[in-house]
């Protein structure tokens, strides 16, 4: 059955209707400020091949990329037709999830009595999922935690009580991570009535031919985009921090009239720490960077991927092979939109953002003062890059999409208090539009407990870079007691101590003598950069 | 504009009262500013219409009053209470007209306003946009204090810092509004009440907003916001509101001056002045009131309002005679009605949901190459295509002109002639042409999209209550509302649609409905299984108190207000809570807060799914209602004899292709018990009711349509 575009309008609508009810329910029911504060998570309708159709207007740049394969391998392990009403299905494996532990793929398939006729999907970022803790230190997947192979979390309706017991006995903070899988479970059973409904009422039997078109409709679009790229190939190398070494991600993009393809040889071997980005979040980031590209203000689902081939070398910190350790894969894994912007910056300087000051993710763990453990990732952003028609955006995430936790909610939960959270002052880089500026941000450890933090901090040795004549942010600064430290390391805060951090600025676009001087009357006015700068 | 002729008596009118006598209800809307006042010796209603003095609305109000006042022989003491609706507020924030504000904040915080939450709404729009902060940096400025999360002082505040601050702001920046949000004030409030004191001493023109007076609840970016917004439009709100006052004291009033707030009670305009951010929906409200007063008259207990104006649509759910109430919101987005796109307001009001579809919403093809409607509006200049103002692309009126739904010679009671060639060029060119529709294809898409995004909206609104409106009552108003009110009740499985004459009145009716209300809340956390009832009643005491001088402000005796209680519950370790309502009785236990709890967690998420977890309140929240005035309106006297119709037209109802002759008839001709049948268009000034083959529209003895509607053809394809 063909849909005419009013018709296929109203009911692709009404999917991301549904999807943006689930993620409102999984916020409102979860237990980690990862989730409810700080929304690490994502949520997708699937059809009954396991094609994604329909995303959440909010949802992690990641984890859309990564769930429809996610639920391919569900469905290896568990083959459709042994499915069953009430069955829900998980996985937290680096290589055939979201790229680390930390991140649970729970997924229900939707039943109209037997017949299968979808999937509702959704990712959370867990608190804790024991081992050494989230951190860049470790050396193997075997130190990261407990790894969740496919696996059923109910069977048929009813919790499978061993593994809720297995986790729960190989967890800190067992309560939040069984809350939160919970939220999960709740979310995905209100979207699978949801989708029931929705189908009942426009007569719809089977969802194959809506996605069908959706899909087609959103890959001819980005086909379409794609062929007016000037046919080519473009090359880019960008620099990061490893733990030991410096990284480099190589891309090579070739354009051949609708079709894209990237490649990331010439990137580094995989790292003996853990930091390596297994291929799916290597993929999802690509797929993201070239639909921001082309294809914006479409909704996302499958048909965004199929246009997109991707490659890294096997062994590469891209694609790394286990039983490399992940924890910390977005550290590196946030660079390959950035690659890829650089690449293309000549031929689509309309479209391209400089280089973002990236997003810091600092990982607390000790006891509150009530003496609770408490878990928790606190998620300071850095400045976005410029782009040709404006400034970069202060403090706000990019690549990936996160909400920062309010320092009354963070300070109430730890006992760690934040004695400052302010726009860093000239910290985005100068162009004729300016990079957005990073943050200051001071913790103190105001418990009696020590306080273990874990450091994945980049972007201090290397800036975000400038396009098309722009200057380049301010580099990333991580201070323990005032000392510099190791960024990407695990370090103790007694009770008393402090660490700061300077959150990297956005780089600029367009060189800065051709910025306007009522916008940097602005801007000095404001302090933002200081006074006699351009 | 000629004064609204049609008046009703109500069956007991008010016997014996000392003077004064009279009620006087004045809603100011973006285009009409409506007035209702009722003699309450004779009951008779007396109206008035006047377009509104967008630059001077006091005028319109003066001009209004002395209408009224000459038509009936009444004076201004003769008005025992005036309730007003204002847009003002809001306004004053969406077009950035408020007063220079300077904010002060905890050391290191000044930039939590500008910082906000740190995230993008889109995910692939890489050139998305925020709304500028109303307080720029260089007015910000930070004071040596600190709260803990405990509630405890860390760091004693030092007055001479705050009025150093104070002064440089005023003396050098010239701000006229200031305000203070320091960390963690919503559980210790002696830091900002400190710097309140010490700047009225010192500077006791200079108007104040602290936060734990505005809205003392936690999330520091939210409430930052709200106070900031409150102060913004603090000097704003109060200069009008004393013009307003004084003209009606040189005038001799005796009786109070009260104003409708977003959460549907009535405040006195002292309360107003100090917590303006309590109007920012007052506008809507109204309406919604309206709809209230309609379903009690009616005895529908459960109703959707629906509200189509020109550029969104509002929809509004009563279950049981219940209102739902919703504290966090967001206003003046910058990015096409966007959620993350506008500024966050912690605060009561009624929960509306708002959806960018309005009569001069533009259609066009997206991206994806499928229609899509809205959110971009044509506004009110260059407007729609027909009204030949110089808009060029298609919009909702367009195709509503097209199909036969708003009459070509009729709209706006004669007074504009809508130009049907250029609703049908604007279609063709933009839509017909690039899909390859005919001209009457695509303005059915343009209708059929703007109805299912309605409905699409409300269904999640009322699903996020765990709610299905399937069986409600619609009550449809605005200028589109009754244009679309058939096809979204049946897609909405709806029982039934009233369309209320006149509804601009009848909102500015609904002002004098609105109880007396105040309600106050405070963020207190504490396991369920801690608290005894002494404490239950101990920790509620104090906000009922405060909610209590509010209320009693307005004159009204303490023995007349009724208070509920609400507790905010979760999880432990959650981060949002669930509302739980306590019951009125005394001698409320943990175990009934539990029960209450479940009941309602299952019910919102609608899960299976009961934790073993401990339960934890976070805010204690109190709300206080005087009386609910009453009015009541004759029905009218039932007359025989079918409708005459005015004339008969062309109208597509069914989609394309198949358009039938449809009668045409005049609201004002139609007589309470008389019946039109569909396929007919009823005419009014403002609006034009739709109805389509099939169904019939009855007369009820409020003058009101209503359609019954056969739940069986809820059904539909698409």
């Amino acid at each position: 059955m063909a849909y005419d575009p009013i018709t296929l309008g109203i009911l692709w609508n009404r999917l991301i209707s549904i999807t943006d009810e689930i993620v409102a329910s999984l916020v409102r029911t979860s237990f980690s400020t990862v989730v409810r504060e700080s929304y690490d998570l994502s949520c997708v309708l699937l059809d009954a091949r396991g094609h994604s159709l329909a995303q959440g207007s909010w949802s992690g740049t990641a984890f859309v990329g990564t769930i429809p394969k996610t639920v391919r391998h569900l469905l290896k392990r568990f083959p459709p037709e042994t499915l069953k009403p009430g069955d829900v299905l998980a996985t937290n494996d680096p290589w055939l999830g979201t790229g680390h532990l930390f991140d649970i793929t729970v997924t229900r398939p939707v039943f109209r009595k037997s017949r299968l006729l979808g999937f509702t999907t959704t990712v959370t970022h867990l608190p804790d999922i024991g081992g050494r803790g989230f951190s860049s230190n470790a050396r193997e997947v075997y130190e990261e935690g407990l790894r969740l192979v496919p696996c059923k979390l109910y069977d048929r309706g009813k919790p499978v009580a061993a593994m809720f017991e297995l986790i729960r006995s190989n967890v800190r903070v067992a309560d939040q991570v069984i809350g939160d899988i919970n939220a999960n479970i709740t979310a995905n059973e209100l979207g699978s009535a949801r989708l029931l409904t929705f189908m009942d009422e426009y007569g719809i039997e089977d969802l194959s031919s809506l996605s069908d078109s959706i899909l087609s409709h959103s890959e001819q679009a980005m086909r379409a985009e794609i062929a007016k790229i000037p046919p080519g190939t473009y090359t880019n190398t960008v620099m990061a921090e490893g733990v030991d070494g410096d990284i480099t991600i190589a891309c090579r993009i070739d354009v051949s009239g609708d079709r894209i393809s990237i490649d990331y040889a010439g990137s580094s071997p995989q790292s003996s720490f853990a930091i390596n980005t297994p291929f799916c979040y290597t993929y999802a980031f690509t797929a993201y960077a070239l639909k921001c590209l082309t294809i914006p203000d479409i909704p996302n689902n499958e048909g965004a991927f199929r246009p997109v081939v991707a490659s890294a070398p096997t062994g590469s910190i891209l694609n790394p092979t286990f039983p490399a350790a992940t924890g910390g894969r977005h550290a590196l894994g946030h660079f390959v939109p950035t690659a890829i912007f650089g690449a293309l910056q000549s031929v689509l300087p309309e479209r391209v953002l400089a280089d973002p000051g990236l997003i810091n993710l600092i990982r607390f763990y000790g006891r509150n003062l009530q003496g609770e453990r408490f878990s928790t990732v606190y998620f300071a952003s850095g400045g976005m890059g410029a782009h040709a028609h404006g400034d970069g955006l202060t403090a706000t995430p990019a690549p990936s999409n996160i909400c920062s936790t309010p320092v009354e909610i963070f300070e109430t939960l730890t006992g760690i208090l934040v004695s400052r959270r302010a726009i860093r002052p000239d910290s985005g880089g100068r162009g004729r539009h300016r990079g957005g500026h990073g943050q200051e941000i001071q913790f103190v450890n105001a418990t009696d407990h020590p306080v273990s933090l874990s450091l994945f901090a980049n972007r201090t040795r290397f800036a975000a870079r400038g396009f098309q004549g722009g200057c380049d942010g301010a580099p990333r600064l991580v201070l323990l007691n005032g000392q510099p430290v190791d960024p990407k390391s695990q370090q103790e805060l007694a009770p008393g101590e402090t660490v700061d951090f300077a959150e990297a600025g956005g780089g600029g676009f367009g060189p800065p003598e051709g910025r306007d001087p009522s916008v940097i009357a602005r801007d000095e006015r404001g302090a933002m950069v200081k006074a006699g700068t351009v | 504009m000629q004064p609204f002729k049609r008046s009703w008596v109500p069956t007991s009118p008010g016997r014996g009262q000392p003077r004064p006598t009279w009620r006087l209800g004045i809603d100011i809307g973006g285009t009409f500013t409506d007035f209702v006042f009722i003699d309450t010796r004779t009951g008779k209603i007396h109206t008035e219409k006047r377009l509104t003095t967008a630059d001077d609305p006091a005028r319109s109000v003066f001009e209004g009053i002395n209408t009224l006042l000459e038509a009936t022989g009444a004076t201004v003491a003769d008005i025992s209470t005036f309730v007003h609706g204002t847009t003002l507020a809001i306004n004053a924030v969406i077009e950035r007209k408020g007063a220079r504000t300077g904010l002060l904040t905890t050391m290191g915080f000044s930039d939590t306003i500008e910082l906000g939450r740190e995230t993008r709404y889109d995910l692939y729009d890489l050139k998305l946009r925020f709304p500028v902060p109303l307080v720029g940096r260089q007015l910000r400025k930070e004071v040596k204090e600190r709260i803990g999360p405990r509630g405890d002082v860390l760091t004693p505040i030092d007055p001479d810092d705050v009025l150093e601050h104070t002064r440089a702001l005023v003396e050098q920046d010239r701000i006229e509004s200031l305000a203070v949000c320091f960390l963690h004030s919503y559980l210790n409030p002696e830091h900002e009440r400190a710097a309140k004191q010490a700047i009225a001493r010192t500077f006791p023109d200079l108007p104040v907003s602290i936060s734990s007076e505005v809205t003392p609840s936690v999330r520091e970016y939210e409430r930052t916001s709200t106070v900031v917004v409150n102060a913004y439009v603090q000097p704003v709100v109060a200069g009008y509101l004393g013009r307003i006052e004084s003209w009606l004291a040189t005038r001799g009033l005796r009786g109070s001056f009260l104003l409708m707030t977003s959460s549907g009670g009535t405040i006195s305009s002292a309360t107003a002045r100090a917590l303006p951010v309590r109007l920012l929906e007052s506008g809507p409200v109204a309406g919604m009131q309206m709809a209230s007063l309609l379903a009690s008259l009616r005895s529908d207990r459960n109703v959707l309002a629906f509200d189509m104006g020109g550029t969104t649509s509002k929809g509004y759910v009563v279950v049981a005679g219940e209102a739902e109430k919703t504290y966090q919101w967001e206003i003046a987005r910058v990015h096409e009605f966007k959620v993350g796109s506008g500024l966050p307001i912690q605060s009561p009001a009624m929960k509306l949901v708002e959806i960018g579809s309005g009569g001069g919403s533009i259609a066009a093809i997206d991206r994806r190459g499928v229609l899509q409607v809205g959110p971009r509006s044509s506004g009110a200049s260059p407007g729609p295509a027909c009204y030949g103002s110089g808009g060029v692309a298609p919009t909702i009126t367009d195709a509503n002109v097209l199909l036969g739904f708003l009459g070509a010679e009729s709209f706006l009671g004669g007074r504009m002639r809508l130009q049907t060639e250029r609703a049908a060029g604007a279609i063709d060119e933009a839509l017909g042409k690039p899909l390859g529709l005919g001209t009457l294809e695509a303005a059915w898409g343009i209708h059929e999209m703007a109805n299912e995004d309605i409905s699409r909206a409300f269904r999640i609104h009322a699903a996020e209550r765990g709610i299905d409106v399937g069986g409600f009552t619609m009550i449809a108003f605005g200028g589109a509302g009754p244009l679309h009110a058939v096809r979204v009740a049946q897609k909405l499985r709806m029982r039934r649609v009233v369309v209320p004459l006149r509804a601009g009145v009848f909102s500015a009716l609904g002002l004098l409905t609105a109880p007396i209300a105040f309600d106050v809340a405070s963020t207190r956390r504490t396991y369920v299984s801690a608290l005894t009832t002494e404490e239950i009643a101990r920790h509620f005491t104090p906000l009922e108190d405060v909610a209590m001088q509010f209320v009693l402000k307005t004159g009204l005796p303490r023995g007349q207000v009724k208070i509920s209680r609400e507790l905010e519950v979760r999880y432990f370790g959650q981060g949002h809570e669930v509302v739980v309502k306590l019951p009125r009785r005394a001698g409320v236990t943990p175990e009934m807060i539990a029960s209450l709890f479940h009941k309602a967690y299952q019910r919102t998420y609608q899960t299976t799914i009961k934790l073993d977890y401990e339960l934890e309140v976070m805010n204690w929240r109190v709300e206080l209602v005087g009386p609910n005035p009453r009015i009541e309106l004759r029905q009218e006297q039932h007359e025989s004899g079918d409708p005459v119709a005015k004339g008969t037209r062309l109208a597509h109802f069914n989609g394309p292709g198949r358009g039938v002759r449809a009668m045409v008839f005049d609201r004002s001709q139609l007589h309470v018990g008389q019946t039109v049948s569909g396929p007919a268009i009823v005419e009014e000034v403002e609006s034009s009711l739709v109805i389509p083959p099939g169904h019939a529209a009855v007369v009820d003895p409020w003058l009101n349509l209503v359609i019954d509607l056969d739940q069986a053809s809820g059904q539909h394809g698409v």
